[in-house]
């Protein structure tokens, strides 16, 4: 099975690349200028301006080149570098503009020329760069059409299935060939016909009593597969890997972590200082959102899950009386008698969030990535090596250990880390 | 052959037809059934044994298929986290706990921001960081389930606006009709609130303030008053005192300020090798109160004696000071007297000599006393003096007299229950009928509240805003730590309200603190920074004013005449409160009413103390046993009668008196209290002084034919010659430092001969640790000084807060099976000795049994007791399922979800402090407690595991504790602190007598600790190892102990 999987692996992978390098060419020829300029805004002006009409807290920004005087490069470049210099200077669009927003400044932004035009280039035509990210995934489609892809498994059953009646076919025309032939061999022998084997009840009893060993061995291998299987049934009662449910907010941290690079700390702040890595409060989420009311991906409905939460209206930018809290649904579930603390391991054992959690940055619903049973937090602890250095805490405690250890690199079971007390309590 | 006969009991030596029957049965004693199956109807279930064979296959199967589904659970963040919250990290907040009765300065920890625990504020040094039982129970009463949840107007729910228009009118009708407005109110010591009333007054001019407190110190307010103008309550400073005499004040439990005065006595009593000296304590007393428990030389006396007592040493004391002396009656314990003379004379300015009496003619002898031993501006203080125990009594009376005669408009009581704590004879319940408006501020529905006209719950203390002085130059604020649960509002609020329409509690408390408390300082140029800094400390205090030399120029021949007119009887009671329930304000808080009482030990009960050889001359049962019933009396005092009130044993109890405590017997206080024990209060009645007296001497039993059941949590009385508390005296000890603290030898088998080594030189087990066994350098050790510990039991609530303690209730405390981590033995001296009884040629079985027997006046120890965390520990190796294991850093651990409840370590335990979950305690009817309700519930700790039924459970050194301590030191980069974390039982210890920490860093409090010549292991010659220390008892007394 798994030299077929390569096989095809090698026959259709490059076939798929192929086809999506051909399908995807034209779009990475779309000049890094609108590249740039779409981080520059997402960091520097998507809390205030949309790319559509809609106002912010400053207007939106669709067709701005057509609006401002002209030429608009220039203005622009003038008003985003010191919009007050130029309300000073009595440019009167730039007066109209301050007039209209009550007098708020935009903040004058430190960028450079070439930056600001990289932001008016992506203004200009963010469907371009959008898609740049977004598109590989739909341009690949018509590929798969033509090639199935190779991993998914069902394909090879498939294919397994396929070889498995072609063998027995082939199976069937070779016994019949046998059987032709051998009645050939007895005609020219001049041989009786042999007597048809009926395979009823009392022959096959007949073949056990006659082949014991292989019967034994059969048996003793199906009452070890039939052990294994019940013990790993038994062992999977509990372990919840792999849960990926539903929650209440389409929230995806692919688009969050992943293509926005938020660090997973800015959400989960508790994750350094606490046991607890905690769910995001959603003023968090407003952080950003109060700007950004429209997604990529679910457009407007999902964040107006966030407003309506917290009973907040995106036109009036005021928060009403009645709040709902989001009721998200737990994806990680220790036992209440195990402590387990979240500071402990990435503040001083300085643990990747993905060690546990796996590749969130690429999860668009959240899936319970290790099994979270205690044979797996142990083993750990038996591999890993306590990050002693830098820290003062492990000074004396690493010196007493070397009376036993000597120079052995530390372990945390070593320091008595699978101690049963360490986590229930 | 050997025909020595050995016999397991009388019965079996006798023959007798009862054994022979019993002995036929596999089992003596009936076995326990209907308590294992919990409900009768169980018994007689129709369900045959196979069905429920079934049934349960059937369930198991279920379950197990059940279990394949992940269950759904959801997690609901803040919306908007409030920006000091940091899910998962406990809150601090500095506070005070002042209920009118106790004083504290405290701090709050929070979760999530819910209170969970109360520590003691170790800057202040008023009351050091200590607390007591009551406070820290304190924060259980916050969710407790039967307090108000909005105003009442005739018993009927109302509104706030409702409430204010009524009142407002009502007021101003009673101020314009000249008809008296009175507040009354236990003790104010809040600055604002005094001012708020004084503004109050203002608008309202015929309103008037009156103290009265369920606890009354009036008599030494009245008798400073007299001798010096100031009716006050001085502050005393106990730790400077050298000799310490005390008749009747319980100042270690309950007598005005006890936390305070515990921290300077455990100061006082403090020896090392820096410090060898101790005071000397002597008590004179009725009932064996916790002071009288801890005094080297404790008297016995009647209650009406006292007064004669204190004449007596005023006399002695003027003899030597070459004073005129007063006529005083004989007293039978003139020699002590003469001794504790003797000490004082000796000590004069280092000493201070107190007295429980509520009578000034008796207080006013006892300030000539200490004034004679200039002891005034040394160890007595009158011009800094407390605020607290400001009850006038007379004032009392007079507003009952003008309730009675209609002359009391409105009368609005505050933080007071006195339906319930005023005497019967006062008629207190009857002119409360006869008030035109009654309103009451009580947080529940209690006596009073029931029968106002309207109920303004207050918050709880942990809800509100406040501020509090209980000296003169002490002040402490109050924060609220939980945003007010239900519909309730501040006293300062309604007062506001109905001054001027509205206002903020807050803002006025902050106003007051700006024009006074600011003022007083000049470390702080700006007041918000003054007042950040108030607020996270809880405190302000400031330098004591320098005092003037007080001059004397009272006669106390009149005083003397009174006290000598002063008639005993025949039978004498003493009212008294207990550690736990106090003056009965938080009778409703199970941990209170579960925590055993220090002497006693008895739980859940109110009843008679009296002598046990009074009780054999009456016939009463003094056997007190698991399945044994008391005695019950009807017990008339005052011409009040109750019924059959159970009669308990107290050794240490003169004959002739008989001692109950107060705070029980409430009836409106919720389910937990109500019913419990009779109502004291009623029976007490007013002194010659015409103060309210706590004794009584018109007092009658009759014999009752009732049998009451009470339990306790510790039968045997005596320590039967066995050595688990070492003590030696005062003198011993200067001679040698290692005096009652003999190495514990052992014999060894060496080939033929017996050779005697140091039992810690003998193991259990091998020695060595196991190859491959490291230890990191920390080794958690605990260290208890017994010459320090005063047996209050705060640590056994402050462990049960802490800890998730269930409460199992009467019943199951009678089968052994209360659930405290920690608990405190209280061992009597007995008369008797093993070597006494070979002397007098006694047999062994004789010598033990009179070693059982407690003297008639018995010295007491006590002993706080946990798991002793052995390194060597005997329960490990029992456990089939290794669910008790050790830690490389000296712990016992306990793996609940391991636990299979074989109970196997616990038999094995020779300390017996391991607890079994017989049943789950918590969502289960059976157990109506705290853990059975979703707001009592908001108490537990969310560090610690909720132990569920069948598994076993100890003490974990709170390892929860270390485990964040660890934590935050690896955090922030450095080595671990002694001292930094404490268990919860060392860190409110009033006394300091625990100490916690690292012992295998040699410069830890705790490594010292275990150097002094004091500490020994608990049960050494056992060779278990354990963690935790003791140090000998010290009595500072002349004669030798044995």
């Amino acid at each position: 099975m798994q030299t077929n999987n390569k096989v095809f692996t090698f026959c259709f992978k490059p076939l798929v690349i192929l086809a999506a390098f051909l399908l995807l060419r034209p779009v990475s020829l779309y000049s890094q200028d609108a590249a740039a300029g779409q981080k520059l805004f997402k960091n520097n002006c998507a809390a205030c301006h949309t790319l559509t009409d809609a106002k912010l807290v400053g207007p939106g920004l669709k067709d701005v080149a057509s609006k401002v005087p002209q030429p608009a490069e220039e203005w622009l470049i003038k008003w985003i570098k010191n919009s007050q210099a130029l309300v000073k200077s009595g440019d009167s669009y730039a007066v109209k503009i301050f007039e209209e927003y009550n007098k708020s400044v935009m903040p004058s932004q430190a960028l450079s020329d070439d930056e600001i035009k990289s932001i008016l280039a992506y203004i200009a035509n963010p469907e371009a760069v959008g898609g740049g990210a977004a598109k590989p995934k739909e341009a690949a489609k018509p590929a798969d059409s033509t090639a199935p892809a190779a991993s998914n498994p069902n394909t090879t059953l498939y294919f397994l299935l396929g070889l498995i009646i072609l063998f027995l076919i082939l199976i069937g025309v070779l016994s019949g060939v046998k059987k032709s032939m051998q009645r050939m061999v007895n005609n020219q022998a001049g041989l009786p016909e042999p007597e048809p084997v009926t395979y009823n009840w009392d022959y096959c009893k007949h073949w056990l009593r006659n082949n014991k060993k292989i019967v034994a061995v059969v048996l003793i291998l199906l009452s070890g597969y039939l052990s294994k299987a019940a013990w790993d049934g038994m062992m999977g009662i509990g372990v919840y890997q792999g849960y990926a449910p539903e929650q209440p907010i389409f929230f995806s941290h692919k688009i969050h972590a992943g293509e926005n690079g938020i660090s997973c700390v800015y959400c989960h702040s508790g994750v350094e200082k606490s046991k607890i890595s905690n769910v995001p409060s959603a003023n968090v989420c407003m952080n950003c959102h109060k700007g950004i009311q429209e997604g990529t991906v679910t457009g407007k409905t999902e964040i107006a899950k966030i407003y309506k939460a917290l009973d907040y209206d995106p036109d009036k930018q005021t928060y009403g009386p009645n709040p709902q809290p989001i009721k998200w649904v737990k994806v990680h579930q220790l036992p209440e008698h195990a402590y387990y603390n979240h500071a402990q391991h990435v503040t001083v054992g300085k643990i990747e969030c993905q060690t546990c959690h796996g590749p969130v940055e690429k999860m668009d619903t959240l899936r319970q990535f290790s099994p979270l049973t205690m044979g797996w937090c142990v083993d750990c602890h038996r591999k890993t090596e306590v990050k002693m250095a830098g820290n003062p805490y492990y000074d004396k405690m690493h010196e007493e250990l070397k009376k036993t250890y000597g120079n052995k690199p530390i372990t945390v079971s070593m320091m008595g880390g699978i101690e049963c007390g360490k986590c229930h309590y | 052959m050997n025909n020595k006969k050995y016999w397991k009991s009388l019965g079996e030596l006798n023959n007798n037809d009862e054994f022979i029957k019993q002995s036929k049965n596999e089992f003596t004693e009936q076995l326990p059934i209907g308590n294992f199956l919990g409900k009768e109807s169980l018994a007689d279930t129709k369900t045959p044994r196979r069905d429920f064979l079934k049934f349960l296959g059937f369930s198991v199967t279920a379950a197990s298929l059940a279990a394949c589904e992940t269950p759904v659970r959801k997690t609901v963040p803040y919306l908007i986290k409030p920006e000091e919250i940091t899910v998962g990290i406990a809150n601090w907040y500095a506070s005070t706990y002042d209920d009118g009765n106790d004083f504290c300065n405290i701090l709050v920890k929070t979760r999530e921001g819910r209170p969970i625990k109360i520590e003691g504020n170790k800057l202040s040094s008023f009351s050091g960081g200590g607390t007591n039982a009551r406070v820290q129970a304190s924060v259980l009463s916050l969710y407790d389930n039967e307090r108000l949840q909005g105003p009442l107007k005739d018993g009927k729910a109302t509104d706030w606006k409702q409430i204010d228009s009524d009142l407002i009118a009502k007021l101003e009708a009673a101020n314009a009709a000249g008809n008296g407005i009175r507040i009354l109110s236990s003790t104010i010591t809040s600055p604002s609130l005094n001012a708020l009333i004084a503004e109050f007054t203002a608008k309202y001019p015929t309103t008037k303030l009156v103290t009265y407190d369920a606890i009354s110190y009036a008599g030494i307010r009245k008798a400073n008053q007299k001798t010096f103008g100031a009716a006050v309550i001085p502050t005393y400073n106990f730790s400077n005192a050298n000799v310490i005499v005390s008749f009747g004040a319980d100042f270690l439990g309950n007598w005005v300020s006890p936390i305070q005065f515990a921290r300077q006595y455990g100061k006082s009593r403090k020896l090392s090798k820096d410090k060898k000296e101790m005071s000397k304590h002597f008590q004179f007393e009725s009932i064996l109160s916790l002071s009288g428990a801890n005094a080297d030389v404790r008297v016995g006396v009647k209650p009406s004696q006292i007064g004669a007592g204190v004449v007596n040493l005023y006399n002695a004391i003027a003899t030597k000071a070459g004073a005129a002396t007063l006529s005083a009656g004989k007293v039978p314990f003139d020699k002590s007297i003469a001794k504790a003379a003797d000490a004082l004379w000796a000590n004069q300015g280092k000493s201070i000599v107190i007295c429980g009496s509520n009578d000034s003619h008796i207080q006013t002898v006892v300030n000539g006393i200490n004034y004679l031993l200039h002891n005034y501006d040394k160890t007595i203080d009158i011009v800094n003096h407390l605020n607290l125990g400001k009850g006038d009594d007379a004032e009392f009376s007079t507003l009952i007299d003008e309730m009675k005669g209609g002359k009391v408009g409105v009368l609005m009581m505050h933080n007071c229950n006195p339906v319930y704590t005023s005497p019967k004879a006062l008629e207190f319940e009857a002119a409360l009928a006869k008030v035109g408006t009654s309103v009451s501020f009580n947080i529940s529905k209690d006596e009073t509240a029931d029968k106002c006209k309207y109920v303004c719950p207050n918050h709880h203390y942990l809800e509100s805003w406040g501020d509090a002085s209980p000296q003169v130059n002490s002040f402490a604020l109050i924060q609220p730590t939980i945003y007010p649960l239900f519909n309730t509002r501040a006293i300062g609020e309604s007062l506001l309200a109905w001054m001027k329409g509205s206002g903020n509690y807050q803002d006025y408390i902050k106003s007051v603190w700006q024009k006074s408390m600011f003022t007083m300082q000049n470390t702080e140029p700006f007041f918000e920074n003054f007042w950040e800094k108030c607020l996270h400390d809880g405190i302000f205090e400031t330098s004591p004013r320098l005092a003037e030399p007080l001059a004397w120029s009272y006669d106390l021949t009149a005083d003397a005449a009174d006290v000598a007119n002063e008639k005993g009887s025949e039978l004498e009671i003493t009212f008294y409160q207990k550690m736990g329930i106090g003056n009965g304000n938080q009778a409703n808080n199970p941990w209170l009413q579960e925590m055993p009482d220090p002497i006693s030990k008895t739980t859940w009960d109110n009843y008679i103390t009296m002598s046990p050889k009074e009780m054999e001359r009456r016939g009463y049962n003094i056997i007190h046993e698991k399945e044994e019933k008391m005695s019950t009396v009807n017990l008339t005092v005052n011409g009040v009668t109750f019924q059959n009130v159970p009669v308990f044993p107290q050794p240490g109890q003169p004959e002739g008196t008989i001692g109950l405590a107060l705070g029980y017997g409430r009836t409106k206080a919720g389910k937990v209290a109500n019913n419990i024990g009779v109502n004291a209060y009623s029976y007490m009645g007013k002194n010659a002084d015409g103060l309210l007296s706590y004794y009584a001497t018109k007092v009658s039993i009759a014999d009752s034919a009732e049998k009451y059941m009470i339990v306790t949590t510790q039968t045997h009385q005596t320590l039967m010659g066995r050595n688990m508390v070492k003590e030696t005296t005062f003198s011993e000890y200067l001679k040698d430092p290692k005096a009652g603290n003999e190495t514990v030898m052992l014999s060894l088998a060496n080939g033929h001969e017996h050779k005697k080594v140091p039992a810690h030189t003998v193991d259990l087990w091998a020695t060595e640790d196991k190859p491959g066994f490291a230890r990191p350098g920390l080794q958690w050790s605990m260290g208890i000084d017994l010459n320090v510990c005063i047996g209050c039991g705060n640590c056994v609530v402050a462990c049960q807060s802490e800890n998730n303690v269930a409460v199992v209730g009467k019943d199951e405390v009678r089968m052994n099976r209360e659930m405290h981590w920690i608990r405190i033995d209280r061992y009597y001296s007995s008369s008797m000795t093993k070597e006494k009884g070979e002397l007098e040629n006694k047999g062994i079985i004789e010598t033990y049994h009179e070693m059982e027997v407690p003297e008639e006046n018995p010295q007491v120890v006590f002993q706080p007791l946990m798991c002793m965390h052995c390194n060597h520990a005997p329960c490990e190796t029992v456990c089939p399922v290794i669910a008790t294991t050790h830690s490389n850093e000296g712990l016992n651990h306990m793996t609940y979800n391991r636990c299979v409840g074989t109970k196997y370590c616990a038999n094995n335990c020779p300390y017996k402090v391991r607890r079994f979950n017989w049943f789950k305690y918590f969502e289960n009817k059976q157990f109506d407690f705290n853990m059975n309700n979703d707001l009592g519930k908001m108490v537990l700790n969310p560090d610690v595991t909720v132990r569920s039924r069948g598994v076993m459970e100890k003490c974990s050194m709170c390892i929860q504790r270390i485990q964040e301590g660890k934590l935050t030191a690896k955090k922030e980069g450095r080595e671990i602190r002694d001292g930094e974390f404490e268990t919860a039982c060392a860190q409110s210890c009033p006394t300091n007598a625990i100490t916690f920490g690292n012992i295998a860093d040699s410069n830890s409090k705790v490594a010292k600790m275990k150097e002094d010549e004091r500490s020994y292991y608990m049960l050494e010659e056992l060779g278990v190892k354990p963690s935790v220390f003791y140090q000998v008892k010290v009595r500072n007394i002349e004669e030798s102990l044995s």
